[in-house]
């Protein structure tokens, strides 16, 4: 059974890296490899229709809205973090990491921008002090996923660190770090944790209430675990295989590439290398669906923030042995949920 | 003891006469609730609820209702997702499928029906009933032997094994412990007829595996009854079979993977590269290469 269901037209012309929902309205950012980031209106179901394109210098790797629907920063190969003025489509520069910069998240609370690149290095920029120098913070590795939630950012690393830092700490050292740039900033974490799983971490998602996070690996398995450092909680964290087709008797393990928690049911989605997008209870350690198979690998996922709709970005994945995929498969579907769809089973 | 013996398992015209759903292979005790089971999962409208007879009924309903198209069957198999075969409780089922499925609880009638035999030790029926020689009273030498046997077996053994001396009905056989569980014969094992597979089964992750198993280790499976030897096998042969099993059975609990089958499968990686993710591989592409002048 499906659910409703429609395709963005004029979608990008190559590999879509960060699909995003506003906070307040439903537009949807998406961020592509052939230097675009795209603005759609995804209100009026079948009529979405594209808004605006701006064009960059180099593949756009992540992007986030800001405090309103009007500005987005968005980073890339180019290791430039760029301030994008939806209006008017101006751009300015933030800061240059040492290398690609691959994400990006604003926190509303702190009106601050954190950035992370293959440098090894977070960017902090606070956006309510507009002479504030950004902020560098030194990581054990290459960033790979950052994700928010009200009170802490999850940095989900190379060789499988995940740092937790405390949104309050971080704003304060922050402003009180005056330096010429690069404005070296030592905090240390909230947490440093290894991730559960033993491969390499593909993205990382908070949960919408704050109590912990998931996080997903090239080896088709996804960990769901808590904040709370009391052995309690820790004892509730648990991994599961998923994403995974077993072939001729071989277990074909696909890359979980995305990760997004739904804002109101606390349920989330997890979206493959085998082009499959499944909605999960955590709590209840649940499938709750599973929808048909897109035609190519799940690049990206975003819950809008009232919950009723679904981003799904497909693109033809970077797999082993399929090292250039022009005039690949590139496709963005917005799915509308009903009511109940991504709800959890009521435990009993 | 011979009276009721039979009375707790279901014998195989039972187990042929449950009505099963055709579009998850689970079986059930009545038509009632296998028909209220397909309306409840496989024949219920995500969007309001109602829950229509069939899947043709719940596609006119999302179409004329909501105006939406149904594309295949929620929480069925993975090839029994399609709208094309009209099914109510068990009408409408393909006779090959029907078939498959008759083979597969036969199959797994006597697996179970051989396991329970080799756990109790006792003969099938017909065999051992009228040629039944009385049960041989054993001589002391013999006794003590066993007893010294049995002493060393039980030392051997793990500690989880109960002491066999408290199954006072059951004169000179032992029950050790209840060797790992098998599967009971409610569940449905897929992939055992030939024509049948799934190739994305729900949950690979978690669910269930996805060919028939074989026969967990330790259990030898008698598939016919043996020819008049059965009243004859030796006690001592039933201990250590059954020691043994207590050490597997122990064994597969203290395996951390709990994986008791099917853990030499072989893996494909589609992104195997752990140190570099595939966006870093990507930008190193000469058409998305990018210098900073």
């Amino acid at each position: 059974m499906t659910s409703h269901q429609f395709e963005l037209s004029e979608s990008p012309q190559d590999a879509i890296s960060a699909v995003k929902f506003a906070s307040s309205s439903p537009k949807l950012l998406v961020a592509s490899w052939d230097k675009h980031v795209y603005l759609y209106d995804a209100s009026e179901g079948d009529s979405a229709r594209i808004l605006q394109k701006y064009e960059h210098r180099a593949p756009v790797l992540d992007l986030c809205f800001g405090k309103d629907d009007q500005e987005a920063f968005t980073v890339g190969v180019d290791w430039d973090v760029r301030r994008v003025d939806l209006t008017t489509g101006e751009q300015t520069v933030l800061s240059s990491h040492d290398a690609g910069a691959n994400a990006v998240v604003y926190d509303p609370a702190h009106d601050m921008v954190i950035s992370g690149g293959w440098d090894s290095t977070l960017h902090i920029h606070l956006r309510s002090q507009p002479d504030h120098v950004p902020n560098t913070i030194q990581l054990p590795s290459k960033a790979f996923s950052i994700s928010l939630t009200a009170t802490k950012v999850v940095v989900a690393m190379a060789t499988r660190a995940v740092h937790i830092y405390e949104l309050d700490a971080l704003a304060t050292a922050a402003a009180q770090s005056s330096q010429p740039s690069p404005n070296l900033l030592e905090v240390e974490p909230w947490q440093t944790r290894e991730s559960s799983l033993k491969f390499m971490t593909r993205a990382v998602s908070c949960m919408s209430n704050d109590a912990g996070y998931a996080s997903s690996s090239i080896e088709g398995r996804v960990a769901v675990e808590w904040f709370d450092p009391s052995s309690e909680s820790q004892a509730r964290k648990y991994a599961f295989k998923c994403h995974r087709q077993t072939v001729d008797s071989v277990d074909v393990v696909y890359p979980v590439n995305a990760l997004s928690f739904h804002p109101k049911h606390g349920t989330f989605a997890s979206g493959g290398g085998d082009g499959v997008v499944a909605l999960w209870d955590g709590v209840a350690k649940r499938r709750i669906r599973q929808y048909q198979k897109y035609p190519a690998s799940i690049a990206a996922l975003d819950f809008s923030k009232d919950g009723r709709y679904l981003a799904v970005a497909v693109s033809s994945g970077f797999e082993d042995g399929q090292e250039d995929i022009e005039g690949s498969v590139v496709k963005v579907f917005i799915r509308e949920l009903s009511d109940s769809e991504a709800k959890g089973k009521v435990l009993k | 003891m011979g009276g009721k013996k039979r009375k707790n398992f279901p014998t195989v015209e039972d187990e042929l006469g449950k009505p099963w759903c055709y579009y998850c292979e689970r079986d059930f005790t009545d038509m009632l609730n296998l028909i209220r089971h397909q309306k409840a999962k496989h024949f219920k409208c995500e969007r309001c609820g109602r829950r229509l007879n069939t899947a043709g009924g719940l596609s006119v309903h999302m179409n004329q209702v909501h105006k939406e198209q149904l594309h295949f069957v929620e929480n069925a198999l993975e090839n029994r997702k399609g709208l094309e075969v009209e099914i109510f409780g068990m009408e409408g089922i393909p006779d090959d499928i029907k078939q498959a499925h008759q083979q597969r609880v036969l199959q797994n009638f006597y697996q179970a029906e051989a396991d329970r035999r080799q756990n109790t030790g006792n003969p099938p029926p017909g065999q051992g009933g009228p040629q039944k020689e009385p049960r041989r009273k054993p001589t002391v030498e013999e006794l003590k032997k066993r007893l010294a046997e049995h002493r060393v077996k039980r030392a051997n053994a793990p500690v989880s094994a109960p002491p066999a001396s408290n199954s006072p009905g059951v004169p000179g056989q032992f029950q050790y412990g209840q060797p790992q569980s098998q599967q009971p014969y409610g569940q449905p094992q897929f992939g055992g007829a030939p024509s049948v597979q799934y190739p994305g089964a729900p949950f690979n992750g978690q669910g269930p595996p996805a060919s028939l198993p074989a026969p967990p280790p330790g259990v030898r499976v008698v598939s016919n009854p043996p020819d008049g030897s059965g009243p004859g096998t030796s006690i001592d042969d039933l201990i250590a079979d059954a020691a043994r099993k207590a050490t597997v059975a122990k064994a597969l609990a203290d395996d951390p993977e709990r994986k008791p089958k099917k853990d030499t499968k072989a893996i494909k990686l589609i992104y195997s590269d752990n140190e570099t993710s595939p966006e870093e591989k990507r930008a190193m592409l000469p058409r998305y290469a990018f210098s900073r002048a």
